[in-house]
């Protein structure tokens, strides 16, 4: 029944996709400007993106068949997924640390990945769920924040961008979307984060963490954090709480980025090996240094 | 008649709608300081099947740019004949072929336009950056990218990976006391390691093998020009003069 | 997910000049979750052949105990050590046993054989899960790791290594193949068996 409703409405995103798409056929994909200086803007050259959706009755499930690698393991298109990503405001501003593992199924496919997507100088985007997602709406976004400037003659603020694209994912529900993102920065209001997720949820809040390693960073997080924590010991909480959720979570790990947003935008603080800080004091036997149950220390024999 | 009874409560069944293969093989781009290699085997097959021993999977996009595709052969041949078609408008526009990290760009915006229908293809993206440094940048189906210095991608990828992590960037090694690691290795190093990956993989997976084709990618001035020049069939394809300069490179792999 | 990757772990043997190594990864996980970096499943059977058995942490210590009492069966019967190629045998056909139910193992043996003139040749074997052998020359590997050692191994391997050369080999196929892996890796640990010493040796690797 539900895909029967999908195909024959006007107003659901299939439907709305299925008018783009008759409306742009092969043909008339690209307008004069792609022959000329708006060439390299793609599908987005008309101002709003249009996508080629798969004839067939349910073109989620078409999707759905052939991307999703937790329901079958077999299917050819890996999305790829596994992250933790964190943010939390405090006294000094926002701290965003994620890690930079990507895996397809048991396959760490990257260790470099830029999980922090720098929408502007003021704003920054985390990623979790599918890459391209999260790099190709974030970056969208961005040209919205620039046009919001341009028309206003103000900085976009974290709330009314997040907004933009909790509204813009939530347009896309049910196609297969799948995003979990927290929208970082500094507005008149001061620090801000919002959790937009691509089943439409926004939140505001203080502190979020999302990803396969979520719950190893918020047990890290939590007990160490405190409002007016400095800004030395708000980093060092962000570093050592992905360590923590990449040591345990087998998809998250490789190095951790780090960044501090404050009143004049953000600032990138680094990228740290998570190898290097184990053997730098984080590690569990620098921490026990000899006197856990499986290493002791060394009893003096009495004669 | 009681089989037509049950042909009436029957329900019609549907076909699922599976436009996709997979096609094997394997590609692999490295990035050096002052040039770029984008190799990739010619092995096309199908299940245990091999239906060509040459089909080439590394393609001159323009001087500075070669792109290599891997996953559904025939969404690869047609992802890179939509990649050409729009590089040349680009060339009609502005007199000037469109830089590497804009040809990136285009890649990600042409494979999210398929968000909903993908294509059905692992692309690497190698070349040489505006600074005259070799790039080497990796996408997903559908469209998320990165820049990195090396990449291995397709059937193989697990085999040659973790390889070349050893190899390229010394993961697991410590260097001896005193000394350090290279940043980027010369092309008389990189060439080696990316025939020997080939051959590892060729050995160990039935869906590589056949043929290897390797680009290699000169930035202007390029010291690397040397060790080519005196390599064993090295065959120029550049189109311009004054340039970058591409040059192609053809090995035998095994064909079992 | 297969019940094969439920605990992950991976081994791999090497042949090297009158020498065999084994070594493995020290996780123990419950799917993404790692529970310990000191999982040991590699066994010494005689002083001479070491057993790896990556797979299903409960059917690793169900099959180490199994093996163990048949191979003490062999020990008392026989009134002598046994061979690795018995072993190898011995291995196979318990797994077989279970045809229609196995043990989720894909164990590899690594020891030193006996030839006819009485000295000693490196001997190395894998079976799968229900026992079918593999007598390779060079290198063996099994686990969730098992694709990328082969592509390392394939790559970083040649014949007649001395036993540090061998070490040295054998520790930077493991190690940066499970850095490929999700649910492998976590420390390692290298067994290098030679004519008259076997040289166990753990590793420091990343452990994220």
């Amino acid at each position: 029944m539900n895909s029967f409703v999908e195909r024959y409405s006007t107003t659901s995103a299939t439907g709305q996709l299925r008018r783009a798409q008759r409306l742009a056929d092969e043909e008339d994909e690209f307008s004069d400007a792609a022959w000329g200086s708006s060439a390299g803007f793609g599908n987005i050259v008309k101002g709003s993106p249009s996508f080629m959706v798969p004839n067939t009755p349910d073109p989620t499930s078409f999707l759905r068949l052939h991307t999703d690698d937790h329901a079958d393991p077999s299917c050819r298109i890996k999305i790829q997924h596994g992250t933790t990503t964190l943010a939390f405001r405090f006294q000094g501003g926002v701290i965003v640390a994620v890690d930079s593992r990507a895996t397809a199924g048991s396959y760490i496919a990257s260790g470099t990945v830029k999980k922090v997507i720098e929408i502007n100088p003021y704003l920054l985007g985390t990623m979790a769920g599918g890459a391209a997602d999260c790099q190709y709406w974030e970056t969208y976004l961005g040209m919205h924040c620039r046009l919001h400037e341009l028309r206003n003659r103000e900085r976009i603020s974290v709330s009314a961008a997040s907004k933009y694209l909790s509204n813009l994912v939530y347009s896309y529900k049910g196609m297969g979307l799948s995003m979990g993102t927290m929208v970082c920065g500094w507005d008149k209001t001061g620090p801000a984060v919002f959790y937009v997720d691509s089943d439409g949820t926004r939140l505001k809040g203080d502190i979020f963490s999302v990803g396969s390693g979520s719950t190893f960073a918020y047990g890290v997080l939590d007990q160490g954090y405190r409002w007016d924590l400095t800004d030395e010991e708000a980093q060092e909480l962000g570093r050592r709480s992905i360590y923590a959720a990449g040591h345990r979570d087998a998809y998250s790990g490789n190095t951790c980025n780090l960044y501090h947003v404050k009143e004049d935008g953000w600032k990138f603080i680094g990228n740290y090996d998570l190898a290097q800080l184990h053997n730098q004091g984080y590690g569990y036997e620098h921490r026990v240094e000899g006197r856990s149950s499986a290493n002791p220390p060394e009893v003096v024999a009495t004669a | 008649m009681p089989a037509m009874v049950s042909s009436m409560s029957q329900q019609p069944t549907q076909q699922a709608f599976n436009p996709y293969t997979e096609n094997g093989g394997t590609i692999l781009a490295i990035a050096g300081a002052d040039f770029s290699v984008i190799a990739g085997d010619t092995r096309q097959s199908e299940g245990y099947s091999i239906q060509t021993r040459y089909a080439p999977k590394v393609f001159k996009l323009t001087d500075k740019a070669v792109l290599a595709v891997n996953g559904f052969a025939a969404d690869g041949n047609m992802f890179v004949k939509k990649v050409r078609q729009r590089l040349e408008w680009y060339r009609h526009a502005h007199a000037k072929d469109m830089p590497i990290r804009a040809i990136a760009r285009l890649i990600q915006t042409m494979l999210y336009a398929r968000r909903f229908f993908p294509y059905y293809v692992y692309n690497i993206l190698g070349g040489i950056e505006e600074d005259g440094t070799g790039a080497v940048y990796s996408f997903d189906p559908v469209g998320s990218y990165e820049r990195e210095a090396c990449r291995a991608a397709g059937a193989a990828q697990a085999l040659v990976q973790p390889f070349l992590d050893n190899q390229i960037y010394f993961k697991n090694q410590t260097p001896a006391p005193g000394s350090s690691f290279p940043k980027h290795l010369p092309l008389t190093s990189v060439l080696p390691l990316v025939i020997d990956s080939f051959t590892s993989a060729t050995e160990r997976h039935i869906e590589v093998g056949d043929g290897l084709e390797i680009y290699v990618v000169l930035a202007k001035n390029s010291t690397a020009l040397q060790s080519l020049q005196s390599l064993r069939g090295a065959q120029e394809v550049t189109t311009t003069a004054d340039g970058e300069r591409v040059f192609v490179i053809r090995r035998d792999l095994k064909k079992d | 997910m297969s019940i094969m990757d439920h605990n992950g772990g991976s081994v791999i043997a090497m042949v090297g000049k009158d020498c065999v190594a084994i070594a493995s990864d020290l996780r123990l996980g419950n799917q993404a979750l790692g529970i310990s970096s000191n999982f040991q499943r590699i066994f010494p059977v005689t002083d001479r052949i070491y057993l790896g058995l990556p797979g299903l942490a409960t059917d690793v210590a169900t099959l180490h105990e199994r093996l163990r009492f048949r191979l003490n069966m062999y020990t008392i019967k026989e009134e002598r050590e046994i061979e690795p190629e018995t072993f190898a045998h011995l291995v196979s056909s318990t797994l077989y046993e279970h045809r229609f139910g196995p043990y989720f193992i894909e164990p590899v043996m690594a020891g030193m054989s006996k030839t006819p003139s009485g000295g000693l040749k490196p001997f190395i074997a894998a079976t799968d899960l229900i026992g079918c052998l593999n007598f390779a020359k060079d290198f063996v590997v099994a686990g969730t790791a098992s694709s990328k050692l082969y592509g390392v191994a394939e790559g970083l391997w040649e014949p007649d290594l001395e036993p540090e050369d061998l070490f040295e080999t054998i520790s930077q196929t493991l190690m940066n193949a499970v850095d490929r892996d999700a649910f492998s890796g976590w420390g390692g640990i290298v067994h290098v068996i030679t004519k008259d010493k076997v040289i166990t040796r753990t590793l420091k690797a990343r452990m994220d």
